[in-house]
């Protein structure tokens, strides 16, 4: 994890700049474990940012859901750049908005952070549920744990995120400025997927019917993940209304299907979504999957390649289920 | 209707065919005027492209009450749009692998090329998709159900 002094001090020399609006980074969240979002307009903000194995969220978001007002007479719009600090899954996720043409280049600058992998705060809360505040740092592959004046120290492997273990780009993939040592990348093997994928037809939908149906169908996933961007989503219109929103198991299913196929080869794997959802949906699952069948089939990376997977053909792609 | 059905103790699949203007439509109209003789499950909506078809349409339709999804298009590289037919390839093979793991039977969404002049395809192609549909039963997972009809 990068060294908080030098963060500061680098995105302070960012902020400064004229061409800058200002610049997204992590603060102390006001409850329990949790790192909320900061944004840093003028250098005095920068020294509430802090950056540890609790900094989950994913900052590429917000270029997309700042308010754009209506300008006044005479008013010219403010095209000053957007400063992000970035892990290795933000930095593809911007790779991949700017590769649909959804953000230029020009407009943001992005803070690389190496990332070892940050903390799922469920685990945090099941593994300790008797520690309300604290702080984490890392250190020789365990997660320190300072709360309410004692250390407890706890291995990686129990607080780890699920994607963060088989991580495959911890370095950012595009940046400005790196801070820090690259680290090591992980192998991938989809060991989860693949044993769903192993089951019958049958367990299979008894699987995801019983997830399904849990569904509230709250968006949180979408609204947390930085490639649901559109002005106007599918599921908001209302001509023609392609899910109803009676809270059903049609319905559901018709939604997480819809969320899941929207993001083939364009999800960069950050986990987010199902960080936000409130019924524990393990949406990952179905992202992973299409993440896999991408890769299998068209051989592609989301956020690594030039153009989207979908938007583009191969006269010789697989068509072995075409009648 | 439905209760005719019952008391024939058989289950008639419904089916919805999305079929392209230019290559799959005039080809069923083939099989029409040259009286070829293929099951009546099918329900043509015919689509400018097959790469009109929005995956999310699949998805309607068999919420709505399709059993089985048959998308129909050019033949690859004869698409009168020159390159419709590879996005909805790319586009299918994505969605099917999606739907067998979420444990609809791949059987149900089913794809092909059926030029203008394949009338007698177009036949089979429907004759294969009925009885495919119908040995995995009616589609029940994610229909619609307590709607108004009108």
């Amino acid at each position: 994890m990068a060294n908080i002094d030098e963060l500061r001090r680098i995105v302070k020399e960012i902020v400064d700049r004229e061409d800058v609006k200002y610049v997204i980074g992590y603060e102390k969240g006001t409850y329990g474990f949790r790192v909320s979002p900061s944004f840093a307009f003028t250098p005095e903000d920068v020294e509430k940012f802090i950056f540890s194995p609790l900094c989950v969220h994913n900052l590429a978001v917000y270029p997309h859901l700042e308010e754009k007002l209506p300008l006044k007479r005479n008013e010219k719009e403010d095209t000053r750049k957007i400063g992000i600090i970035v892990k290795g899954c933000d930095s593809r996720a911007v790779a991949q908005i700017i590769q649909e043409k959804g953000l230029d280049r020009e407009d943001v600058v992005l803070i690389g952070v190496p990332c070892t992998g940050v903390i799922d705060l469920k685990k945090i809360n099941a593994r300790c549920p008797h520690l309300m505040y604290g702080e984490v740092r890392e250190e020789n592959g365990n997660f320190i744990i300072t709360a309410e004046g004692d250390t407890h120290r706890i291995p990686k492997e129990e607080l780890l995120c699920d994607v963060c273990t088989q991580c495959e780009n911890p370095n950012p993939i595009l940046y400005d400025v790196l801070i820090g040592e690259e680290v090591e990348s992980k192998k991938e093997d989809y060991q989860k997927v693949k044993t769903l994928e192993k089951k019958s037809l049958e367990e299979k939908w008894k699987y995801w019917e019983k997830k399904f149906d849990r569904c509230i169908r709250c968006y949180a996933c979408r609204n947390g993940c930085p490639l649901c961007y559109c002005e106007e989503c599918m599921v908001d219109n209302l001509s023609p209304q392609w899910v109803r929103r009676s809270v059903t198991i049609s319905e559901n299913t018709a939604w997480n299907i819809m969320r899941a196929y929207h993001l083939a080869g364009r999800c960069v794997g950050c986990g987010q979504c199902e960080r936000a959802c409130p019924m524990d949906i393990p949406l990952m699952e179905l992202n992973k999957k299409l993440e896999k069948d991408v890769k299998e089939l068209f051989d592609y990376q989301a956020g690594t390649e030039e153009e989207p997977v979908l938007a583009v053909f191969s006269p010789d792609d697989p068509e072995e289920f075409v009648l | 209707m439905n209760e005719a059905k019952d008391e024939m103790n058989e289950f008639e699949p419904n089916i919805v065919a999305f079929l392209c203007n230019w290559c799959s439509y005039a080809g069923a109209d083939l099989a029409g005027t040259s009286r070829m003789k293929y099951p009546p499950n099918v329900r043509v909506i015919r689509v400018m492209c097959s790469g009109r078809v929005n995956p999310m349409f699949v998805i309607n339709a068999l919420q709505q009450g399709a059993d089985g999804v048959l998308i129909a298009g050019c033949h690859p590289g004869d698409c009168h749009y020159v390159q419709g037919n590879y996005y909805t390839r790319r586009r299918m093979a994505v969605l099917k692998r999606l739907l067998e793991y979420i444990g609809i039977e791949p059987e149900r969404v089913q794809m092909a090329w059926v030029s203008a002049s394949e009338g007698q395809k177009f036949a089979d192609v429907i004759k294969e998709i009925t009885e495919k549909v119908k040995k995995v039963g009616p589609q029940h997972h994610f229909r619609r159900r307590n709607v108004w009809r009108i």
